[in-house]
């Protein structure tokens, strides 16, 4: 559960790292990007997009897409900003630990 | 169409029709999509949630917690599970420090904190002279009540008492308050049935009624729905019951059964002789202690106008009174206050114990939190989850120490140094429970203080990048681990020394002499009924002595009015020969004891010279008395007492007695107090004997006898209640109860509080050095040798032993010096409790880090360096 949230957050925050996107570009940008290896619900994605939303890390805001249609369009606040860089410092520790139990064995 | 739908519509529309230009047909699309987004109702779910809260604001937050702490709770729960001896252990301890603290708070909550069972209790006051008012005296101060709503007379007494109105079956002893009408106006409580008696009652010659408590209606009366108007006999009188008092009343001990009219009979010599009522006055609404002191200093002077008062007695000096609360529980105050902090002490020790272990266990689940951090949880997280844990510990804690509570009450009651009775007018109650789940969760919280404060710090999360986990004890670690041992040790100093100095104290005590010989001998109270002839108790009475004394096993035989060190009253001034300057008002004030030519030896009381009172002393021959030693040796300090005369008013008129012997000190009113001026005087010579306290001396086992002795009295005179059946022993220890009780707990809990300490040294040593195994399998690899470890973790678990008990100690002798008022022969800083207590801990602490420091010498590398 949390190691999950907190991969979720972090792959959504680099999604949106200095641009806006719509739920559905974020949900297409992280299954093309990971070639759709991690098997994560769209709907997870959303509660994520949400949730971040809510604490402020990022801003939402209604457009009009190119194709013409109401899209809910989500960016980085500095906050998200710092959360990120937090975030990936974190998981680089931990893939650098993991790693070196890896090559120690 | 809510914004979240409209998102969700949106993502569908953009889903399907990126699919449809990938060659998907509508529907496969359309299934393919809903495929990817999982279960739309659980998420639809979880973003309503989402979005709920962030409208309601604060309030959300609030579910938002409650949901995250749910979690954080079975988390807790799995960890408890997973450790089940750490687990216990630290509930165990929490649980008993908790249930003990709770049991001692319902009691001070009950007897102390709670109001009375009486209508605006603060406005009742009990006057000065306590037993000591007379009838004329009531009625002169009633008439002149000033500020006082009413004033109330009475006084306690007991007596042979039948539950039914044809004296079958044996008496039973009934404790009851005699009282003027108005007591039930001055305390102000209604009856729960019938009424209470009025001032038609309690006139002489009125037909005897009386109100009972819900007590004896329930227990003697089996809760008799008719009982009001319902008569008993209580001493050989039939008496009518009118009332019945609601359950948890009493006045003024809860061992009184029922309330009789005083009757005060203004014709009678006792009316205007006979000093042994009690006042207590309800002041009016709104009189403050300034104006009832006032007043009570205008009722002192009429009473100097009015009465001519002896020196002893003088009712117009210091005149005060006394809260009724301070008056009825007062006393046990101190002796419970120190208990409850005694308890509260031994609750802050098993704390220190459960945050060692506790700290312990985080400090060695580092690697776990670090990994939770590295993946997202932020450090006020994993700082909840270590309080939420705590406060799981602390909750079962509450539970299992509020079950010890409930179980141990009863006996806890009995222990308790508290007088007879009031103990009844305590219970476990929702109060108790209460109190347990506060403190479960105070101690739950103080408990994860160290580790949080190490977490927020930043020296768990450290830890990601080493590898090996045994690289030394943290600093930080040690250090709270050393303050929790040094906290640990100084307060289970302060108790062991606290205990010390009451043990001491009351060894002191038992060593006393108290004047006769306690060992195999036993005392038996006969009171017989106020219509018995004065005659025909007297026969009785000879006869029981002249029967005991041919019982086989029976060496000594005698009967006295009131026994030493247990009965008090019966004294007044006496003039006393060859002192003209003890004259009127300077008369000194003796106390007064019938005795038979048995009772010394019976007794065991020491002739000093002289004789004691033989057969030859009888009603028709010359008035002698025998008296103690402080009495020959204040009055005649310089010559010999043997032939002096003392003249008493006992019995009405004024009788001179020769002085035929003197006794080696006898301590009548206890041990710690100096011993009062006392005279025996001969059975046969007195003239008013209801009550006898007989008194048997066997060659071996007494207790055995007494079977015999009460069936002997029984044949002798049915109607004879025979009550106060002891063993002299019993009498003496009974006179150190409240002392010994008070050492029985204060010790209990200092042992508790050593072992916890003992435990604690133990548990923080064995931890450092499991820690530091490899550190020092090298250091011994590298040529030290096992004893010179041994020796380093040794010293460095008794440093803080050492710190502790000289805190404890400074602590020790600040606390001494308030409960000095409980220790006899011996001052508050006595060296010999202090050295002891200091010894007791310096012993524990090396047991306790002996092993650990044993097994330290121990490592062998090869091992330390496998196990990690």
């Amino acid at each position: 559960m949390n190691f999950l949230q907190g991969t979720l957050d972090l792959l959504i925050l680099q999604a949106l790292s200095g641009r806006s996107l719509h739920g559905y570009d974020v949900v297409e940008w992280i299954r093309t990007t990971t070639q759709d290896s991690l098997r994560i619900d769209d709907g997870a994605l959303y509660t994520s997009l949400h949730r971040m939303e809510q604490r402020g890390w990022l801003t939402a805001e209604w457009r009009v897409s190119p194709k013409g249609r109401r899209a809910k369009y989500y960016g980085l606040t500095a906050e998200g900003q710092k959360q990120m860089r937090a975030g990936e410092r974190q998981w680089a520790r931990f893939a650098g630990a993991v790693a070196k139990v890896c090559a120690a064995r | 169409m809510t914004d979240l739908d409209a998102e969700v519509e949106f993502h569908f529309a953009e889903a399907v029709e990126a699919l449809v230009a990938q060659g998907w047909s509508e529907a496969a699309a359309k299934a393919e999509a809903e495929r990817r987004f999982g279960n739309r109702r659980r998420y639809r779910r979880d973003l309503e949630r989402i979005e709920r809260t962030s409208k309601r604001g604060a309030f959300m937050s609030l579910d938002r917690l409650s949901d995250t702490l749910a979690t954080d709770v079975r988390y807790a729960a799995r960890q408890m599970r997973r450790r089940p001896a750490f687990s216990s252990i630290v509930v165990l301890a929490l649980g008993l420090g908790i249930g003990a603290t709770v049991s001692l708070y319902s009691v001070v909550n009950d007897l102390l904190v709670r109001s009375l069972p009486y209508h605006e209790e603060a406005r009742i006051h009990i006057f000065w002279m306590d037993d000591n008012w007379r009838g004329e005296e009531y009625d002169f101060v009633r008439e002149r009540r000033g500020v006082f709503d009413d004033v109330a007379a009475f006084s306690t007494n007991s007596a042979p008492y039948h539950s039914n109105t044809s004296a079958s079956g044996s008496a039973q002893l009934l404790p009851f308050t005699v009282s003027t009408a108005s007591l039930f106006d001055v305390l102000g409580t209604p009856p729960l049935l019938g009424r209470a008696y009025r001032a038609d009652d309690d006139r002489p010659g009125a037909a005897p009624v009386a109100v009972i408590s819900y007590d004896m209606w329930q227990r003697d009366l089996a809760a008799d729905p008719d009982v009001v108007g319902r008569s008993v006999l209580i001493d050989g009188e039939e008496v009518r019951i009118v009332g019945v008092m609601p359950r948890g009343f009493f006045f003024p001990t809860p061992q009184v059964k029922a309330w009789l009219p005083l009757r005060l009979d203004p014709s009678s010599p006792a009316y205007r002789d006979v000093g042994y009522l009690s006042l207590v006055a309800r002041a009016r609404e709104g009189a403050g202690a300034a104006l009832v002191e006032s007043d009570v200093q205008r009722l002192a002077r009429a009473l100097g106008e009015r009465f001519v008062y002896p020196k002893a007695f003088d009712k117009t000096k210091n005149p005060s009174t006394t809260p009724v609360h301070q008056y009825l529980v007062g006393e046990t105050r101190q002796p419970l206050m120190l208990l409850l902090g005694t308890v509260a002490l031994l609750l802050v020790v098993a704390c220190a114990n459960a945050a060692a272990l506790v700290l312990a266990r985080t400090t060695d689940r580092r690697a776990e939190f670090a990994m939770r951090a590295a993946l997202g949880a932020g450090r006020s997280r994993l700082a909840r989850q270590i309080v939420v844990e705590s406060m799981v510990l602390g909750l079962c804690a509450a539970i299992a120490g509020t079950a010890m509570a409930i179980a141990g009450h009863r006996a806890l009651l009995a222990r308790l140094p508290l007088r007879d009775g009031f103990g009844e007018a305590t219970a476990v109650g929702w109060a108790t429970f209460a109190a347990a789940l506060a403190l479960g969760l105070v101690v739950g919280f103080a408990v994860s203080y160290a580790p949080v404060r190490n977490l927020v710090r930043g020296r768990l999360d450290a830890a990601v990048g080493r590898e090996r986990g045994d690289g030394g004890l943290h600093r930080g670690t040690r250090r709270v681990h050393d303050a929790i041992v040094v906290g640990q040790v100084a307060v289970a100093v302060l108790l062991v020394t606290g205990a010390m100095l009451l043990i001491r104290s009351l060894a002191e005590l038992h060593s006393r002499d108290p004047g006769f010989d306690p060992q195999h001998a036993a005392t038996l109270t006969l009171e017989a009924s106020d219509k018995t002839p004065d005659a025909a108790m007297r026969a009785f009475l000879n006869e029981t002595v002249r029967r005991t004394g041919s019982l086989p096993g029976i060496r000594a035989v005698g009967l006295t009015s009131r026994l030493p060190l247990r009965d008090l009253f019966y004294q007044g001034p006496v003039t006393v020969e060859g002192r003209p300057d003890l004259l009127g008002t300077n008369r000194p004030s003796a106390l007064y004891r019938t005795a038979t030519p048995g009772l010394l030896d019976a007794m065991g009381f020491r002739l000093l010279e002289g004789r004691w009172i033989d057969s030859t002393d009888v009603a028709t021959s010359l008035p002698v008395t025998v008296i103690n030693e402080s009495f020959a040796k204040h009055m005649w300090p310089r010559e010999r007492a043997i032939g002096k005369r003392i003249t008493t008013a006992y019995s009405g008129t004024p009788i001179s007695r020769v002085v035929v012997g003197v006794l080696r000190e006898v301590r009548f009113t206890g041990l710690t107090s100096a011993p009062p001026f006392a005279m025996f005087v001969p059975l046969t010579q007195h003239t008013y004997a209801l009550t006898a306290v007989l008194v048997v001396r066997s060659d071996g086992d007494v207790t055995s006898l007494l079977p015999s002795v009460r069936r002997l009295v029984g044949e002798l005179d049915p109607q004879v209640a025979v009550t106060r059946v002891e063993t002299l022993q019993q009498v003496v220890d009974n006179s150190l109860l409240l002392s010994s009780r008070l050492r029985f707990f204060v010790s209990l809990f200092a042992a508790l509080a050593l072992m916890l300490g003992s435990v604690g040294v133990y548990g923080v040593v064995s931890y450092a050095v499991a820690r530091r195994r490899a550190e020092f399998a090298i250091r011994m690899a590298l040529g030290a040798s096992p004893s010179r470890v041994r020796r380093a973790v040794l010293e460095g678990g008794l440093f803080p032993v050492v710190a502790g008990v000289v805190l404890g100690s400074g602590m020790a002798a600040g606390v001494a010096r308030m409960m000095a008022g409980l220790l006899f022969g011996l001052s508050a800083t006595d060296p010999a409790s202090f050295a002891a207590a200091a010894g007791a801990l310096l012993v524990a602490g090396v047991a306790a880090a002996i092993a650990p420091a044993i097994r330290a010498g121990s490592s062998s590398p090869v091992e330390a360096l496998r196990a990690s």
